[in-house]
């Protein structure tokens, strides 16, 4: 399997390996958990989470391609990626982390100050789980339309709002917010990126029920949320920029994270249980998963190459955001058909507990979450081909007349 | 064939609208689905009351006498409003096949159908490659009847239901003796019905038989062919999938469009942007052959003619059109579509259901490449 590996690679790879079978358990395939499909269930992964973060730190395996200034390991991206490979064959996950390190600490490392990059050791020790207040009623895919009003107060922003689709914020410590400082300034020009306790009054964080059956995200409401000016990240006023290299690492965090659900040799081995690997057309469809797989796994070097090196990851992230999200609704409409009959069938009452009907349902997080397909394209005719904008009414109105009395 | 509605079909149509937009809103099928397994019993008795159960049975047992198309409408105004009652279990399972085959004493539980009191289904799926001509349960006789003996997985309705109608092969030491259909009381000592979950929320159950019945209980009497009533339920039971379907699909579009026409970013409406209406557009285009291909096939089944082709032909599209309708619609709904107190993932689920079961796309296009592969094509029909 790790036929490409040169002796550095072979090496490393060892070295992961042996450290992992010390610490961690072998995933079992045939017992092969689905993701959590309860309340309960999805606490007690949370848990689980914050329990491997810290076994990861302690041995020095945390923040493999982060700078050692900021607590990480310094290695390389081939490094992160090997390693990621070998965790995945292991019962363990650091999945409750997925925006804080994925997310907020590229954006902190890139335009955060040093008072904010403390966070950073606290994330890598497994301490802070963040979560990403950006999407609004109104501001889904027109993320830079949102309505949240910070006012400033002496030494305090003022917050009051709404957000929706906040992934986490059930077990979160901190999030990142953004709200609408200036509304006499065009949409893009009035934003400000800001850091903010999840513990402080006024936040109230309402579940909001998945088609998975889960409460994977939530509704959260602000009313007077008081945040010191310290914690405004950057310029006031310049929070989208800033925002961008979020949503910028946040593709490349959902376009690399094939294997944290399923892996295609999981696959293949749910197809010869049911006896349908001597079909054609299985076949076929399995081989294009191994292909689409191999494919992600080149871009992903090419994509953790640039985070490591503090660029941002540019087109290349929405590229293979996008790819995966097809490469995944492809994986899950082929587990379904596999399994016939039994396919619908849905949590205890189907197969590998429910796992492929999960992957099936999941899809349309992958494909709409951080991003649609469509903004994703977008982004590709934009910043890949050049292609000119959308030309679009509001761009370059005074927010608040777009948004009519409401502000 | 003409597929204009004649003025007595659009009658029935619209009373069926009637009674599922009156009985299906959206808290209601949420709360049914939630608290009560998947079954509205009270809507049940509307579609009674309106005789509408009874809509194709035969009037000399108190049904209105009309055929297959028309059960096709009413089977399609349910997918419009993803209604939970076991319609297409019942009555294309149950009691279309015990009106064209069964002796007097089976037609009695007709009866009870109309009246709303009894529920049917039939066991049709088979584990692994769902291939139902090919039943794995067995028949033995005994002194009285026969002994069934097997398994039969995602009956729907099942634990719903008074009888199930189980294919069985007879005596089936080499695996290839005749079938008989056998009528089974689910509740009988050496029946267990265990309600399983499924993705779409609708009922179903595993039946492990292992049950004595009477003679009198073999569909049609000793001697009928059951090889042929099976391949007869089958066709009746494909065609009420693609009917459920076309309801699934066009009222998931028009929601779509009216969703997306409300729903503004970037200033507009999202629908006014091309690379939504464009996705609408396609999923109109995969639905309108959903409904000629379901018509033509009902309408041969109802006037006797072959129509091997015409079924496989309409559940093919309803399986790969409609699943690929059921997608786009979703998908357009944006974060909405995975929030399950809005109503669009249940036109997702219902369409992913249909198209599994008894055999998605890849299937009918098989055994329709199998059929005008070996015969010289329409020469059968
Ligand atoms: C599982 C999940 C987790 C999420 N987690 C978070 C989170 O933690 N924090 C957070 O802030 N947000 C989160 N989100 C929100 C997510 O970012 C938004 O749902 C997403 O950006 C889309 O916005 P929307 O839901 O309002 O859809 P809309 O913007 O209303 O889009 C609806 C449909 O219209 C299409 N569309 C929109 N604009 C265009 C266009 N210009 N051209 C063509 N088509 C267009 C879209 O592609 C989509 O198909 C999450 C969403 C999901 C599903």
């Amino acid at each position: 399997m790790d036929i490409g590996d040169s002796p550095d690679e072979a090496a490393f790879r060892l070295e992961a390996r042996t450290w992992l079978e010390q610490h961690a358990k072998r995933r079992d395939p045939s017992a092969r958990h689905r993701p959590a499909s309860t309340d309960a269930e999805q606490d007690a992964h949370a848990k689980a989470c914050q329990d491997w973060q810290r076994v990861l730190y302690a041995g020095g395996w945390a923040g493999l391609t982060w700078p050692k200034q900021f607590g990480g390991r310094g290695g390389k991206p081939w490094q992160a990626a090997i390693f990621a490979e070998e965790q995945s064959k292991f019962d363990v996950s650091t999945g409750v982390f997925s925006v804080a390190h994925g997310m907020v600490a590229p954006t902190l490392m890139m335009h955060g100050d040093d008072r904010q990059r403390g966070h950073l050791d606290a994330m890598l020790r497994g301490d802070e789980v963040w979560a990403q207040l950006f999407s609004e009623p109104e501001a889904g895919s027109d993320l830079a339309n949102l309505g949240t009003r910070a006012v400033l107060d002496g030494d305090q922003w003022v917050v009051n709002g709404q957000k929706v689709w906040t992934s986490g914020a059930q077990h979160s410590q901190y999030a990142i917010l953004l709200a609408r400082t200036d509304p006499d300034a065009p949409k893009h020009a009035g934003i400000t990126y800001f850091i903010v306790d999840m513990r402080s009054p006024g936040i109230e964080v309402r579940p909001l029920r998945q088609i998975t059956g889960v409460a994977h995200f939530n509704e959260v409401f602000l009313t007077d949320v008081r945040i010191p000016v310290e914690n405004v990240v950057g310029e006031v006023n310049a929070g989208w920029k800033i925002a961008h290299t979020t949503l910028s690492n946040e593709r490349a965090l959902i376009g690399g994270s094939g294997g944290n659900a399923f892996t295609v040799p999981e696959l293949i081995e749910m197809a010869r249980r049911y006896h349908r690997t001597d079909d054609p057309v299985v076949r076929q469809g399995l081989a294009q998963a191994h292909i689409r797989a191999e494919i992600l796994k080149y871009m992903g070097y090419g994509v953790r190459t640039s985070i490591s090196r503090g660029v941002m990851p540019g087109p290349g992230a929405s590229v293979m955001k996008l790819f995966f999200a097809r490469h995944w609704a492809a994986v899950g409409s082929l587990a379904v058909a596999i399994e016939g009959a039994a396919g619908m069938l849905w949590g205890d009452s189907a197969s590998d507990d429910g796992l492929w009907q999960q992957v099936f349902c999941q899809q349309y997080a992958i494909r709409i979450g951080g991003g649609t397909d469509e903004i994703q394209g977008n982004v590709i005719g934009e910043r890949a081909l050049g292609l000119p904008r959308e030309p679009s009414l509001d761009r370059d109105l005074p927010w608040r007349e777009t948004r009519g009395t409401k502000a | 064939m003409n597929f204009d509605l004649s003025d007595e079909q659009n009658v029935v149509k619209d009373l069926a609208q009637q009674i599922f937009e009156g009985h299906a809103p959206v808290e209601r099928v949420k709360d049914i689905e939630r608290n009560h397994g998947g079954f509205d019993e009270a809507l049940w008795r509307e579609l009674a009351k309106a005789n509408l159960l009874g809509l194709c049975l035969p009037e000399a047992l108190g049904g209105s006498g009309y055929g297959l198309v028309e059960l096709c409408l009413l089977l399609e105004q349910q997918g419009r409003r993803v209604a939970p009652v076991p319609l297409w279990a019942t009555v294309v399972l149950g009691a279309l096949p015990i009106a064209e085959f069964g002796t007097d004493e089976q037609r009695a539980l007709l009866e009870g159908v109309i009246s709303g009191d009894v529920r049917l289904t039939a066991a049709l799926s088979e584990t692994g490659a769902d291939e139902a001509l090919r039943p794995s349960v067995v028949a033995t006789r005994t002194a009285t009847g026969w002994h069934l003996h097997g398994f039969k997985p995602t009956v729907p309705a099942a634990q719903f239901a008074q009888r199930v109608l189980v294919p069985a092969r007879q005596e089936a030491s080499a695996g290839d003796g005749p079938i008989g259909i056998f009528l089974v009381d689910p509740t009988a000592a050496g029946v267990t019905v265990e309600p399983v979950s499924a993705t779409s929320n609708q009922p179903f159950a595993h039946l492990t038989l292992d049950v004595d019945v009477a003679a009198g209980d073999r569909l049609g009497g000793a001697d009928a062919d059951g090889e042929a009533q099976l391949r007869w339920l089958l066709e009746r039971a494909l065609v009420g999938l693609c009917a459920l379907q076309l309801g699934v699909c066009t009222a998931a579009i028009e929601q779509t469009a009216a969703y997306t026409s409300t729903r503004t970013q970037f200033g507009k409406p999202l629908s006014t942007f091309q690379g939504v209406a464009h996705q609408a557009a396609d999923a109109f285009i995969l639905t309108e052959p959903m409904r000629v291909t379901m018509l033509q096939a009902a309408w041969r089944l109802m006037h006797g003619l072959s129509s091997r082709q015409e079924v496989l032909i309409a559940k093919y599209w309803a399986s790969e059109g409609g699943q690929k309708v059921v997608h786009l619609c979703q998908h357009l709904h944006g974060g909405m579509g995975s929030d399950i107190d809005y109503p669009i993932h249940r036109y997702f689920l219902w369409g992913v259901q249909n198209e599994t079961t008894l055999g998605a796309g890849s299937v009918q296009l098989a055994r329709l490449g199998t059929l005008i592969a070996s015969d010289a094509v329409g020469a059968a029909s």
